[in-house]
């Protein structure tokens, strides 16, 4: 079950049986800023597994976002080194497929044709092209849509086509950075259980960043709880719900207990979150005070 | 990989790359001209050169007949701007002050501006004579469209609460176009004075050089017909750097007085 | 000041606003034949109406306005062109766009139409003048919005095109280029319309083309009715141009 609080802020990948396909190791990522400089990651490493659901969970300003960008290789300038299938990366790697916060939907192409959008790319012909994303469309629950513009969908289904997108890429690694934010709760259990029936059905390697305990316990294998600035890994924990899963495991014990467990961790990095920013906005204000 | 990403921007020589620039595309331009001024390539005085140009320029900004003709045009421009600005305002204010008014009016304004004014000069001429008069004429027409639809647009953003104030002291109509929204849509209204002044300006001077024996466009037209290149290249770049030069004098000025107000 | 506003129909403005028109007109009529208004400076605008058959016919408008459209549409092909074209370098190349945005917007207001005297030296009373004259006046602005346009893009989308690894022309094409296309559309609008106002106002001032030179030969001629009908004929095109290319506008936009 769930392993005692320990104060340590350095934690070891355990060896794995199967070697891992993503490999973060000793990630420093440092900004300037106007009063010195911030660290954004310290000594970050952790390792995934092929197959695995890894769910990185934080608080705000404890450097995931930024995390998401080194790993998927759109930001550079970072110590350490990141290697997918065993080959640093050195930019946007062919086998990660990414999933932004943000609205990421082509507005001026209807959904099968965002979700062709990759396969045009690669080259593929337009038949095969086609008959490749309504399998993902339909995957992701949006059959009958395709020729919809975005304009024409919710918040909710403009995601499933952003997914369906990056699924049709066929990524070795997919790599979401808090996909559901914007969405209101009970979209978001429903999503989330379309993300667990897809990734089972894949098996389909995942890294989910997120802010939101539930979601996290809800899918992952293994979550990695990160501290706040400067964002180094808190713990690991390991989630033994059982697979196959549903969103009903969230009405269940030993998910509360999970959830209870990782907020006690949570709570003391998002305090003194919270505190440094109402401090930073105190002096922000007050023009009297004078910079270390 | 490598060290600190640095956010802060390096400090800005004058001799900056964009100076460098701007300095290559000046001298090329130059460079190229009086290579096609010496070809011999164009027709004998087409493109006249650089130094031909340089002293027609100086010779016509020595002689007083120049100024006396940039006095002309200005005047008419001055008083065009004038009528067609006060018009404007009043006409602007009466349709933007009542939504009725401006759905049943403003198209008219909307629609009848983007059109080439110049083929009513005809008419000006008729109705105000060959002399300046029908140039002040057309300065005016011109610049009355852009004025009335700037000072409309303006009325209606006015903030309403302002309106209510001077309501709840009961000011008068004319004390509340003077008091609250004039004041109110200073930006707007030299925004669309900016605009008037421009196409008054083209307005007028093209008026000039299809009909007239003075002022500037006279001057060009003059130039053109005594296949004077020289002078006309001269005349072409004052007028030029004039109209530039007015209209950055008065959006700096409209600037100015928006930072001043915050 | 009533506090109670009856909200009028929706017809009721328009016909208002048109029915002013026709009253003002009306009222002309009246004046001018009561000898209030010189009739040799305003003719009858009933005579005006009743010059328009006479005038298309006897100075064959339909051809002089496929002429000015001809003119218009080849400004226009090469304002759109070269305007995209620059826009996009000036995006593309940080330096050119830090360097000339500023001169491009200053040209913008520059009254370049006054140097037809020089244009009709280069090229001669012909449609070259005219052309050349209506491509550069509406150059400008094609120019600006292309940049806005595609400066514009959401940061997001380029970020996809990163995720996916496309070389800088397929990002330009497949997404910059899309999603600035709104923008440059209502560059472009702007484009024409100064070119059309351009190409008309050269007819006109150099006596050569379609419907400006039309205006311009009537007035020659003393012909008022017919110079009141060919311009009222002109200011047609344009609005109708302009409300034309706003639908256009607005359908892109959706």
């Amino acid at each position: 079950m769930a392993p005692a609080l320990s104060a340590s802020d350095r934690v070891v990948p355990v060896p794995l049986a199967e070697p891992a396909i993503l490999v973060v190791d000793d990630l420093v990522m440092r900004f300037a800023t106007d009063d010195g400089g911030v660290t954004a990651l310290d000594h970050v490493s952790f390792n995934v597994r092929p197959g695995e659901f890894l769910a990185v969970i934080g608080p705000s300003g404890c450097g995931k976002s930024t995390l998401f960008s080194v790993v998927g290789g759109l930001l550079g300038g970072y110590h350490g080194s990141v290697a997918v299938g065993g080959e640093t990366i050195s930019g946007p790697h062919a086998s990660i497929g990414m999933v932004f916060q943000e609205e990421s939907t082509f507005p001026w192409r209807n959904v099968v044709d965002n979700v062709c959008f990759p396969l045009e790319i690669a080259g593929m012909p337009k038949a095969e092209r086609v008959d490749r994303a309504r399998h993902f469309i339909s995957m992701v629950g949006l059959d009958g849509f395709e020729r919809r513009y975005p304009s024409e969908l919710s918040g909710g289904m403009r995601q499933r086509v952003s997914m369906a997108r990056t699924l049709a890429s066929e990524p070795k690694i997919l790599l979401m950075d808090e996909p559901f934010a914007a969405l209101d709760e009970q979209t978001r259990l429903l999503l989330g259980d379309k993300v667990l029936q897809i990734q089972q059905q894949l098996k389909q390697t995942t890294l989910l960043i997120t802010h939101n305990i539930t979601e996290a316990v809800q899918l992952a294998d293994r979550i990695l709880v990160m501290t706040y600035r400067p964002g180094r890994v808190k713990r690991i924990v390991d989630i033994n719900l059982p697979r196959p899963r549903t969103s009903e495991i969230v009405s269940s014990e030993a998910f509360g207990r999970y959830v209870a467990q990782i907020w006690s961790d949570l709570r003391e990095e998002a305090n003194r979150g919270m505190i440094d920013d109402e401090a930073r906005k105190l002096h922000a204000h007050d023009p009297q005070e004078k910079r270390p | 990989m490598a060290e600190i990403v640095t956010r802060a921007p390096a400090a800005k020589p004058w001799f900056s790359g964009v100076t460098l620039l701007r300095a290559a595309i000046v001298l090329f331009a130059l460079v190229v001209w009086q290579i096609m001024a010496v070809s011999g390539l164009f027709y004998r005085g087409v493109v006249p050169s650089l130094p031909a140009i340089g002293a027609a320029l100086m010779k016509l900004l020595s002689t007083g007949d120049f100024y006396w003709n940039l006095w002309v045009t200005a005047e008419e421009i001055a008083i065009g701007l004038a009528i067609g600005g006060v018009c404007g305002v009043v006409a602007g204010l009466v349709i933007g002050g009542n939504r009725f008014i401006a759905q049943a009016f403003e198209p008219y304004l909307y629609y009848l501006g983007p059109t080439p004014k110049i083929v009513f000069f005809p008419v000006m001429i008729m109705w105000f004579g060959v002399g300046g008069g029908s140039k002040i004429a057309m300065g005016a027409v011109s610049c009355f469209f852009p004025i009335a639809l700037s000072v409309a647009a303006g009325m209606r953003q006015i903030d309403p609460v302002l309106i209510r104030v001077g309501e709840s002291f009961r000011a008068k109509p004319w004390q509340m176009a003077t008091k609250i929204y004039l004041p109110a849509m200073r930006h707007p209204i030299v925004n669309g004075l900016r605009l008037g002044l421009g196409v008054a300006l083209i307005g007028t001077l093209l008026a000039e050089t299809k009909l007239s024996n003075r002022g500037l466009g006279f001057l060009v037209i003059q130039a053109y017909n005594n296949f004077n290149m020289p002078l006309l290249y001269a005349i072409l770049v004052v007028l030029f750097v004039l109209a530039i030069g007015v209209n950055t004098l008065v959006a700096r000025f409209a600037r100015l007085d928006e930072i001043k107000q915050k | 000041m009533s506090a109670a506003r009856l909200i009028a129909p929706h017809w009721l403005p328009p016909l208002v606003g048109i029915g002013s028109g026709v009253l003002f007109l009306a009222a002309i009529e009246l004046l001018v034949r009561a000898g209030a208004i010189n009739r040799f400076i305003v003719p009858l605008p009933s005579e005006v109406a009743a010059s328009f058959p006479r005038v298309i016919t006897e100075e064959d408008i339909l051809h002089r306005f496929a002429q000015t459209a001809w003119e218009c549409f080849a400004a226009s092909f090469l304002l759109t062109g070269f305007g995209v074209a620059l826009g996009a370098l000036m995006h593309r190349v940080r330096l050119i766009r830090l360097a000339c945005e500023t001169w491009v917007a200053a040209f913008a207001s520059a009254p370049l139409v006054l140097a037809y005297p020089l244009f009709l030296v280069l090229f001669g009373r012909s449609t070259m003048t005219i052309i050349m004259l209506a491509f550069l006046s509406g150059l400008p602005p094609v120019v600006l919005k292309t940049v806005e346009g595609l400066a514009a893009t959401r940061r997001v989308l380029i970020n996809v095109g990163r995720s996916f690894k496309l070389t800088p022309a397929q990002q330009f094409w497949k997404i910059l280029f899309p999603s600035a296309l709104p923008t440059i559309f209502v560059g472009i609008r702007l484009g024409m319309i100064f070119a059309l106002i351009n190409v008309v106002a050269v007819e006109f001032l150099i006596n050569f083309g379609g419907l400006g030179q039309v205006i311009n030969e009537l007035a020659e001629r003393y012909d008022l009715p017919g110079t009141y009908a060919a311009i009222s004929f002109v200011m047609l095109v344009s609005i109708v141009f302009f409300i034309v290319t706003e639908r256009a506008e607005r359908w892109l936009r959706s």
